[in-house]
């Protein structure tokens, strides 16, 4: 395949399985090939598209249509049941931003930890520090345990981390509406030039941020894709689909 | 990202992997042993000396209670000079032990955000809480060895051949780790078998007694439980003086490498299982 391609799915598909008793489980492990004890639960199917280099993204869909699963196969977290996916290139995939945050440390310290999580090397992290604490922008909260911390100030931190991993693929999960707008502003601007170089998956439901952001535009409907293409042609159509819709339960249907 | 250890294509690949792995990602696992210290100190004034002040208490109390009120008598000792240090010396492998094979059912799941929200190699989870227990075992051993220059005025010298028990015996633990790691993280009732035969542990493995004072039917048994090897060596090392006869010795190294590789292949084996279930 050409290097010029940073994600390449072809027939994606997920299942979990459910089962209505726990013990169930254990039977599946042991007698699993006579019987069936689980229920499929397709959270995707059928998914495939390619991204450029330097394309962004952006995966828009109704709660539980599958956009956080794609994200985290796109990672690499969780395995695909069938079909199969090819990243070219080193991710940093923003999901949940901080939560992995531990309260009774610094922000320095989970600095640290958080960058080599994400790949850095230790003494790399050290150097960007002062970039960091500049793009969070939290003055001397930076030293103090991130128990004190606001809800904003946890996720400046995160963000300013992700932003300082040299990334070429950036993986965001609905978390650009943190933060006050002048913060907001901050991120985009950094997104924007990010773009020259890398790719953004953008995963939100501010249709306003992802035809801001992305070239193209994945529509996810019950786990498969409804429509592709450019933000203008997909976003009006999945407007109009959201409000003629009913909000009911019938779209988290598991089926036999 | 942090890619996933893969082995090289070299036939026996499979044998290097556990440990390349363990190799390639040195620095997230210091990093994350760090933080479940400063995690643990941090908010108490005394800090790190409260590793030191809980295997003190515990030593000062065996000497005490086994020198006065509950004198044991020398046949029991085996030549040791004293018991406290006999069953000390043998109860710091030992908890090394429980410590990891009790937190291994849980593992997963007290680290389900690295697993689910980070691109983590999950089986370093095993080399992070293998080197959090072995410091806490080093505290001990060097009040130990305090202990006994306190109370014999003198260790053998074959106590400096330790590390030489201490790697096939890491290699056992991590591979324990792993494989009750992996069965934990599937089902719950793993978390619960393991604390309902933790008490039983103890006396089946030589901690209050040593291999050799056992009567001769059920001395022939007493290394069925792997972990009598090692504890017996340790023991022999650190106060007798003894070396390991060579079958034990060689013993030891077959048990800890089958576990280990076995252990790591059936995590592997679990690994992309384990996200979605815990």
């Amino acid at each position: 395949m050409s290097s010029d391609l940073m994600i390449r799915a072809a027939g994606v598909g997920k299942s979990y399985q459910f089962y209505t008793h726990y013990a169930d489980r254990f039977k599946q492990m042991v007698f699993g090939r006579f019987k069936k004890y689980y229920r499929d639960y397709w959270v995707l199917r059928d998914i495939s598209f390619e991204a450029r280099r330097g394309e962004s993204i952006g995966i828009i869909g109704r709660n539980g249509a599958g956009k956080s699963t794609l994200l985290q196969i796109i990672c690499g977290i969780t395995t695909p049941t069938y079909g199969e996916v090819e990243v070219n290139g080193r991710i940093a995939p923003v999901l949940s931003l901080g939560t992995g945050f531990d309260s009774e440390l610094t922000g320095r310290e989970n600095a640290i930890i958080g960058g080599v999580v994400l790949g850095l090397k230790r003494a790399d992290i050290v150097r960007r520090f002062d970039s960091i604490a500049e793009f969070a922008a939290i003055g001397q909260f930076i030293d103090q345990p991130m128990k004190l911390y606001s809800t904003g100030m946890f996720m400046r931190l995160a963000f300013a981390i992700c932003a300082h991993v040299d990334a070429e693929l950036m993986i965001i999960d609905e978390s650009l509406s943190v933060g006050d707008t002048a913060f907001q502003d901050k991120c985009k601007e950094f997104l924007r030039k990010f773009r020259r170089t890398g790719s953004i998956l953008l995963v939100s439901h501010s249709v306003a941020e992802v035809s801001n952001l992305c070239d193209r535009v994945i529509w996810i409907d019950r786990g498969r894709i409804r429509e592709m293409g450019k933000p203008d042609e997909v976003i009006p159509k999945y407007q109009s689909a959201v409000h003629e819709e009913h909000d009911d339960a019938s779209r988290f249907l598991i089926e036999a | 990202m942090i890619p996933a250890g893969k082995s090289g294509t070299a036939p026996f690949g499979w044998l290097a992997l556990p440990f390349a792995t363990g190799w390639q990602h040195r620095e997230l696992i210091r990093v994350i042993v760090q933080r479940e210290f400063a995690q643990r100190f941090r908010g108490s004034v005394l800090g790190w000396i409260w590793a030191v002040i809980g295997p003190l208490v515990m030593l000062s109390a065996y000497t005490i209670v086994f020198t006065g009120p509950f004198k044991v008598s020398s046949t029991a000792e085996s030549g040791v000079g004293h018991y406290a240090l006999f069953m000390f010396a043998a109860l710091i492998p030992f908890n090394l032990f429980t410590e990891l094979f009790a937190r291994a059912p849980n593992l997963m799941r007290e680290n389900a955000w690295f697993l689910k929200k980070t691109i983590f190699p999950s089986d370093t989870l095993g080399w992070i809480a293998l080197c959090r227990a072995l410091i806490y075992a080093g505290i001990s051993f060097c009040i130990l060895l305090v202990f006994e220059i306190a109370l014999l005025g003198t260790i053998p010298l074959t106590v400096l051949l330790i590390p030489f028990v201490l790697v096939p015996f890491c290699l056992f633990l991590l591979g324990v780790v792993w494989f009750f790691a992996a069965l934990g993280a599937l089902t719950q009732d793993v978390a619960h078998i393991v604390t309902s035969i933790m008490p039983l542990l103890i006396f089946g493995s030589p901690v209050f007694y040593s291999v050799a004072d056992l009567p001769e039917p059920t001395r022939s048994f007493a290394y069925l439980n792997p972990l009598a090897c090692f504890l017996e060596m340790t023991r022999g090392l650190v106060l007798r003086g003894d070396l390991p006869s060579l079958s034990v010795y060689a013993t030891a190294w077959g048990i800890a490498l089958v576990v280990f590789w076995g252990g790591h292949a059936v995590f592997m084996r679990y690994r992309s299982i384990m996200v979605d279930v815990v």
